[in-house]
């Protein structure tokens, strides 16, 4: 483009900044004080939001995965075995349950937990894991059908 | 760029103008008159008083026949179009209308389309009981009270206008407030039960009340909306009733007596067989609970009993 | 709410009170056991808001073991926040002013330190002998397995009973023992 006076110079200003800020405006609409209207100062304060944001997402995966180890933890020991019976007991049963169902289920079908975790007990013991030789075989478990060439 | 687009959309009659005017089809960045038009805009919007929700049948292309008939069609119903139409039609609207002539200087003022009185009146009595007569088929155990309860729970103007404005009546409605009151949208519904029965018959409105009314009862915690006033003995009626031996409670177990969040949790007993427990905060409390715990899986009324059927077939009319 | 869905939520969230015995327990093995029902980590419900955490009362905490030499070697830090404030206290000079001070501090340690830890300390109750008030132990419904059992020791035994234990070696008459 040629300019040939400086009044044309002045009245192609390019496109509006407004739209451009305004999706930042946007994101930060929700921050406190200067955060919120200044946008040399709003977009350095959305940059960090969003980097933590994708931090989050993994971060929410691991601390859901430790709590229902938590939680789990707490119903096994209940019925005298830890995580890692259980989960290996069901395992070699080929009963797959996740950590997140298996948690749902202590809490809110704790009959349901109680017979899982006697299964895992049980073909623990059979499979000669030595951390529940001292337990007693669960009497409610159909041993028979539990013992595989695997064990 | 998303937000961007979005804007852009919103925009369309404003680009719609300009490209018109300019005779430029397509454009690379939103011009700088734009921001502070709309801003102007929104700062008038913003300045005027609350404005009232706009009319959707005043709306140019409104059409009253296609809607009617998306309605029919929406629901699979088989509503006689005349009789769907009087069913949404107001006494208050007729009155309206005529109030209207007779402003314009119509001598007799005279309106002949016929209003739905006698469809609410009918179709009230109609759904009632069919109501009662689902949930007597359903939860065959509880006694008359509960399905009183429950009856009148789901007759409850608010259920019915629920039932009434998710299928889409409010739109169609002709009366002469607006926007629809909730007692309005009530007796659409019970009317379109009327005209209903009417058009096809019986069954198959109650085939309407239970898809449309019946499952407001779904996930819902049904001891909430009847819980009988004194359980254990209510309890010990049925237990004496069924085995002629009498219950008894025993606290199984107790935790911090003496501080203010003391859990008692008692069991009851018929001679020595255990019945079922509860927890309370106090020991008549958890004695109740527990009655109510029982009573509730004895009636079908418990969270962990068989969710209510909604697929029943019902014969109304023999 | 309904009463039945009441009573369910009030029976789930009931605070129940534990009794330990510290009697010839390790402080800091007893800590990671207690900390859990204080915590309420022996629950399915636990999550790290949620007041699931119930009330242990522990008793005797005078008679608490350390292992090896750790009466005489383990040492305990305190400064006032003043210039030269600083004060190293030894556990056994410790337990002699303050008998329930060791397992408190090492039961506040066992846990990690958020928010939560002061109101969770302050569910603890630590008695230096077996005088619970009474209020308080009609609350108690559970009593915590001690991690080793309490050794029985000879001096203990009445004499009669004593004597009737089987000997292997009967010292000479004119045996000089130490």
């Amino acid at each position: 483009m040629v300019f040939l006076t400086a009044q044309l110079f002045v009245r192609s200003r390019g496109p509006d900044e407004f739209w451009r800020k305004r999706q930042i405006f946007k994101l930060a609409a929700h921050y406190i004080g200067r955060k919120r209207n200044c946008y040399s100062i709003a977009i350095k304060n959305v940059h960090r939001a969003l980097l933590k944001t994708t931090r989050g997402r993994q971060l929410k995966k691991q601390d859901m995965r430790e709590l229902w180890e938590t939680r789990l933890n707490g119903a096994t020991h209940e019925h005298n075995i830890s995580l890692r019976i259980l989960l290996e007991g069901l395992n070699r049963c080929n009963i797959l349950l996740n950590r997140k169902s298996l948690a749902n289920l202590a809490i809110w079908e704790p009959r349901t937990f109680k017979c899982l975790s006697d299964i895992a007990c049980a073909k623990a013991k059979l499979g000669g894991i030595k951390r529940v030789a001292n337990n007693s075989m669960p009497e409610t478990v159909m041993i028979k059908g539990l013992v595989d060439e695997l064990d | 760029m998303n937000g961007l687009q979005l804007y852009l959309q919103s925009l369309l009659n404003i680009k719609h103008i300009y490209n018109v005017l300019t005779a430029n089809v397509g454009y690379r960045y939103i011009k700088r008159w734009v921001s502070p038009t709309q801003k102007e805009i929104t700062r008038r919007k913003r300045r005027l008083p609350a404005q009232p929700e706009s009319k959707r049948s005043n709306f140019i292309e409104w059409n009253r026949n296609s809607e009617i008939y998306a309605f029919n069609t929406r629901l699979s119903e088989k509503f006689d179009t005349e009789k769907l139409n009087q069913a949404f039609t107001h006494k208050s609207y007729i009155l309206d209308e005529l109030k209207k002539q007779q402003e314009m200087g119509i001598e007799e003022p005279k309106f002949d389309i016929s209003h739905n009185e006698e469809y609410i009146e009918k179709g009230r009595e109609i759904t009632s009981e069919i109501v009662k007569k689902y949930l007597k088929k359903s939860l065959p155990r509880l006694p008359e009270v509960g399905i009183t309860a429950l009856h009148d729970y789901l007759m409850s103007e608010q259920m019915l206008a629920t039932a009434s404005s998710h299928i889409g009546t409010k739109d169609i409605i002709l009366t002469s407030e607006h926007p629809v009151s909730q007692q309005t949208l009530a007796q659409t519904f019970v009317a379109l039960v009327g005209a209903l029965a009417e058009s096809v018959n019986v069954d198959h409105a109650s085939a309407f009340v239970r898809d449309f009314l019946i499952v407001g009862l779904a996930n819902k915690d049904l001891t909430e909306i009847w819980c009988p006033t004194k359980p254990f003995e209510l309890l010990n009626d049925v237990i004496s009733a069924e085995r002629k031996i009498s219950i008894e409670a025993r606290l199984i177990g107790q935790a911090g007596k003496n501080t203010i969040l003391s859990v008692y949790h008692v069991g009851i007993y018929a001679n020595k067989e255990y019945l079922g427990s509860g927890f309370g905060e106090t020991i008549a409390e958890a004695k109740d609970v527990a009655a109510i715990n029982i009573l509730a899986q004895i009636y079908g009324l418990h969270h962990t009993s068989q969710p209510l059927r909604f697929n029943e077939e019902l014969n109304v009319s023999a | 709410m309904s009463l039945l869905r009441k009573g369910q939520q009030w029976g789930t969230f009931a605070c129940v009170w534990h009794i330990f015995d510290a009697t010839w327990q390790d402080p800091f093995k007893s800590a990671h056991l207690i900390k859990k029902y204080l915590m309420g980590l022996h629950k399915p419900i636990y999550h790290p808001l949620n007041q699931c955490g119930d009330h242990v009362i522990v008793i005797n905490s005078k008679e608490i073991a350390l292992r090896g030499d750790h009466w005489q070697k383990r040492v305990y830090f305190h400064h006032t926040g003043y210039h030269g404030g600083a004060t190293w206290t030894l556990a056994w000079e410790l337990h002699s002013k303050d008998p329930t001070m060791i397992i408190k501090k090492a039961i506040y340690s066992a846990m990690d330190g958020t928010l939560q830890r002061r109101f969770t300390m302050q569910r603890l109750h630590i008695f230096p002998d077996d005088n619970v008030p009474k209020e308080m132990l009609e609350n108690v419904s559970n009593q915590i397995k001690q991690l080793r059992p309490v050794p029985n020791r000879l001096y203990e035994i009445p004499q009669e009973e004593r004597d009737k234990i089987p000997r292997l070696i009967q010292y000479p008459s004119d045996y000089q023992l130490k």
